[in-house]
């Protein structure tokens, strides 16, 4: 016997946790008495917390006002913005002269310009693109930072820098509009498509040679006024300081990760030592190190300013961290990769270079933008040993005779600060990570 | 056999030639033997360096300022100390000691507290576990250091003052919290009262016997033994008897307002009390993702599989998941267990005299000898990191997976 149904049974509908709002409230918040108990303690606390922070930082709060006398004046329980935004100038850029600001801007917009082709799907030759921002950028923000009389090395790595930069932007957007690249427009330009490759890079080279000239000739009518490095700070410094010790801590690391896995003993030991030495002591006492001790290393007479010396100690100690991070990027890539490097005849550079760092490299990008992230926090600690970062320059708000004891408003604002610029590159470096991840899977 | 040109014959050798520039075994001793002079070279100039700059700045060298007095004073000690009659050596140890009582605390609370938001990280419940995640990602996301001295200046150099203090224990007046630091009594040990102390030890000996004995029963019949309990129980009762039977007496020497302050009790002062909650809630934000991330790197198959084979829920998560996520837990707890110890060196930017402050600042400010007491702290720090790493590695060769 069967029992046969002729007609289609119709479907069930939804369950009502997944259709409306009701259900889903149950669903989530309270399925259990102990859910809805959790329930109401967290909606008090988000209730608390939302209610005073309005009120204190923005209901009541004071954004005009001379000094903290007239904010008290005003409101008695508000937050005291207006001690900030005065200070605002010299949270961003420190003591840096007010009528040069635009040096550090344009500093910071080259940047951009200078990476953002890093972004743009259509535009080639990004590792050289990137291989000049850490060699040639660095030359001249730095001559714009700190102006003065070029030295003759510094006119030559910022007249390269300066043609770099214009090499780098045309190409850019040469290849964002028709998909090919600076070098390729030109040849076609000078009608030379079917010459042969050895002409072809003559007519480049000379090209470069060209523009590298009147870029130096460019460059030596113009300079800007000095600009000590004690009137540096705020949070130009922050990043200056992060930014120079997360560029050298990766060639710095990658050496170090290499020579701990070497298979020479000599070698091996040295880089295990260096690496675990500055591991397993606080950044602070590393810094304490170079102010203290740093003098007394260099020879007779040779003074190191205590910016030098900070960096110093801040690239040393993040290469190290940095050597772990490539060390288990190169773990990650397996042995077979090294074996068919041999196997096609490549030494050990050839091998490293060609086969098994781009790849590990690639692996590593989370986790070198997280060093970045957490170098970025750690440079606070220099306000300790007396130069004005960003911590450094909101904590001497309170000292300001007018805004003395002014404490919560600035910290809040930095954490703030800190918070959206470390949050977005986690958020990023997250997105990386799914992105790069999705090509391995098959 | 080939024959060249000349008509002779000649053998084709596996080229036996001994290629001095090409072979590998020259090439790495030589790697190695300019690494070691590379590195030498710039140890001995630095050296000599140092011992130039010292001799021509006239300053002392050796260790012997460790036997000699020290001038200064230190708010907070829990050794004896007298300034003009402890040394520079008993400088060193309170900083050590005070280093590693503020890090041992921080390190217990930030444990519990990090395991308690990594489970609300998962919670079922939406809201709880958005805000777990807020407070993981604001604490995460800002400088410790930040968070350190908006502890100190925002909140505890706010408490009201000496006058008006806060009594923690609602009206017993035994615990006070105001803007000087934490007042709480402390109990007075009498003659007798090792006993008590020896009591508990025992009293644990005794709960690792049961626990073998538990296990090792349960093997052989099935049968279990409620060994939760019953230790909790033995660890109570046996002390608390023994106390009784000897006769001691517990006093509690009580803080008491005498003039501007008080007097008596234990007393923890702000900067501590600030540096412990900045340090517990920051690593806590820190562990509470690797617990997350632990235990979702277990797979669903095992919860499933456990159920299946009869287990109800909890003993399913203690039995079969908890044990498998503790293996991704560990070693990332252990090493901010070891950061928590560097991250206390940061003391010194509210004045809680850890052994950066007291030793690396102070003392080599009043006495000079930069050499050897930056060396005598970081080798301190190397000490605690080597000694929790080792643990670490103790622990993973346990936890290995044996792989077939």
């Amino acid at each position: 016997m069967s029992i046969v149904k002729y007609k289609k049974t119709a479907p069930r509908d939804a369950p009502l946790s997944e259709t409306t709002f009701i259900g889903w409230l149950q669903k989530n918040l309270f399925s259990s008495w102990v859910n809805t108990i959790l329930t109401i303690i967290s909606l008090y606390i988000v209730y608390a917390v939302v209610k005073s922070l309005w009120f204190w930082g923005i209901q009541d709060a004071v954004w005009v006002a001379e000094n903290r006398r007239e904010c008290f004046a005003i409101s008695k329980h508000g937050a005291c913005w207006a001690g900030v935004l005065i200070w605002l100038d010299n949270i961003f850029y420190g003591r840096f002269p007010r009528d040069e600001l635009w040096r550090v801007n344009l500093g910071g917009l080259l940047l951009v310009l200078w990476m953002a082709p890093l972004w743009l799907p259509r535009v080639k030759d990004k590792i050289f693109i990137g291989l000049s921002t850490v060699f040639l950028y660095p030359f001249l923000a730095g001559y714009l930072f700190a102006g003065g009389d070029k030295g003759i090395f510094m006119q030559v790595m910022v007249s390269g820098a300066i043609v770099c930069l214009a090499g780098n932007t045309l190409h850019s957007i040469l290849g964002v509009m028709s998909g090919r690249g600076l070098p390729e427009v030109l040849i076609g330009i000078l009608r030379k498509e079917n010459a042969s490759d050895g002409n072809q890079r003559n007519t480049l080279l000379v090209i470069l040679a060209v523009a590298y000239v009147i870029a130096y000739a460019l460059q030596t009518s113009w300079s800007v006024m000095a600009v000590p490095w004690s009137k540096w700070g705020g949070m130009h410094l922050t990043l200056v300081i992060s930014g120079i010790g997360i560029t050298s801590a990766l060639p710095g690391g990658i050496v170090l990760a290499l020579g701990r896995r070497s298979r020479l003993p000599v070698i091996r030991v040295l880089s295990v030592s260096f690496i675990e030495i500055f591991r397993s002591v606080p950044l602070i006492t590393v810094l304490f190190m170079a102010t203290t001790m740093f003098p007394l290393f260099m020879p007779e007479g040779f003074v190191l300013n205590k910016l030098v010396q900070v960096i110093i100690a801040v690239c040393l100690f993040s290469a190290c961290y940095m050597a772990e991070t490539v060390r288990a990027g190169l773990q990650a890539i397996p042995k077979g990769q090294y074996e068919a490097a041999h196997t096609i005849g490549l030494g050990y550079w050839g091998m490293m270079s060609l086969i098994v760092m781009p790849q590990a490299l690639k692996h590593m990008i989370p986790n070198i933008v997280g060093s970045f992230i957490g170098l970025l926090k750690d440079t606070t600690l220099v306000s300790i040993i007396g130069l004005f970062d960003l911590l450094g320059m909101l904590r001497a708000i309170s000292q300001d005779i007018p805004w003395r004891g002014l404490h919560h408003e600035p910290l809040i604002f930095g954490a703030a600060l800190y918070f959206v610029v470390c949050f977005v590159m986690s958020k990023y470096s997250r997105h990386l990570e799914v992105k790069l991840s999705a090509g391995g899977e098959r | 056999m080939a024959i060249d040109d000349s008509g002779k014959t000649a053998t084709l050798k596996p080229k036996a030639k001994f290629d001095f520039f090409h072979d590998e075994r020259v090439r790495s001793t030589a790697y190695q033997i300019l690494t070691a002079c590379v590195v030498g070279w710039s140890a001995w100039y630095l050296i000599t360096n140092t011992a130039h700059n010292l001799e021509v700045r006239g300053m002392n060298t050796g260790f012997g300022f460790l036997t000699a007095t020290a001038g200064f004073d230190t708010d907070f000690k829990l050794i004896e100390y007298k300034p003009g009659v402890g040394t520079y050596g008993r400088i060193f140890l309170i900083g050590c000691i005070n280093t590693l009582l503020v890090s041992f605390l921080a390190i217990i609370l930030s444990t519990v507290l990090g395991f308690a938001v990594g489970v609300l990280r998962l919670s079922s419940n939406w809201l709880v576990a958005r805000l777990a995640l807020a407070y993981v990602e604001v604490v995460r996301n800002t400088p410790l250091l930040l968070q350190i001295i908006f502890w100190y200046v925002g909140v505890f150099a706010l408490l009201p003052r000496v006058k008006n203090s806060l009594d923690l224990s609602a009206g017993a007046e035994v615990a006070f919290l105001n803007n000087r630091g934490l007042y709480a009594a402390w109990p007075v040990l009498d003659d007798m009262f090792w006993m008590t102390i020896f009591a508990f030890f025992v009293a644990v000996a005794g709960v690792l016997l049961l626990r073998r004995w538990a296990h090792r029963r349960q093997d052989e019949t099935g049968k279990q033994f409620p060994v939760l309990a019953a230790s909790i129980a033995l660890l109570i009762v046996f002390p608390y008897l023994v106390y009784l039977a000897s006769g001691s007496t517990l006093n509690w020497d009580v803080p008491k307002l005498q003039g501007f302050n008080f007097a008596g009790g234990a007393a923890l002062p702000p900067a501590f009390l600030a540096l412990l909650v900045a340090l517990v809630s920051y690593h806590a934000a820190h562990l509470a993702e690797a617990v997350r991330a632990g235990i979702l790197s277990v797979d669903k198959g095992q919860t499933e599989a456990a159920l299946a084979i009869g287990l109800r829920p909890n003993k399913a998560n203690s039995l079969i998941i908890i044990p498998q996520a503790m293996r991704a837990i560990v070693p990332p707890m252990i090493s901010l267990w070891m950061n928590v110890v560097k991250n206390s060196s940061l003391a010194i930017a509210i004045g809680y005299s850890d052994v950066v402050a007291l030793f690396m600042q102070t003392a080599l400010n009043q006495a000079g000898y930069a050499v050897e007491m930056v060396g005598m702290t970081m080798a301190f720090y190397m000490f605690i990191s080597l000694s929790i790493s080792g643990v670490l590695n103790i622990y993973n060769k346990r936890v290995q997976l044996e792989e077939r």
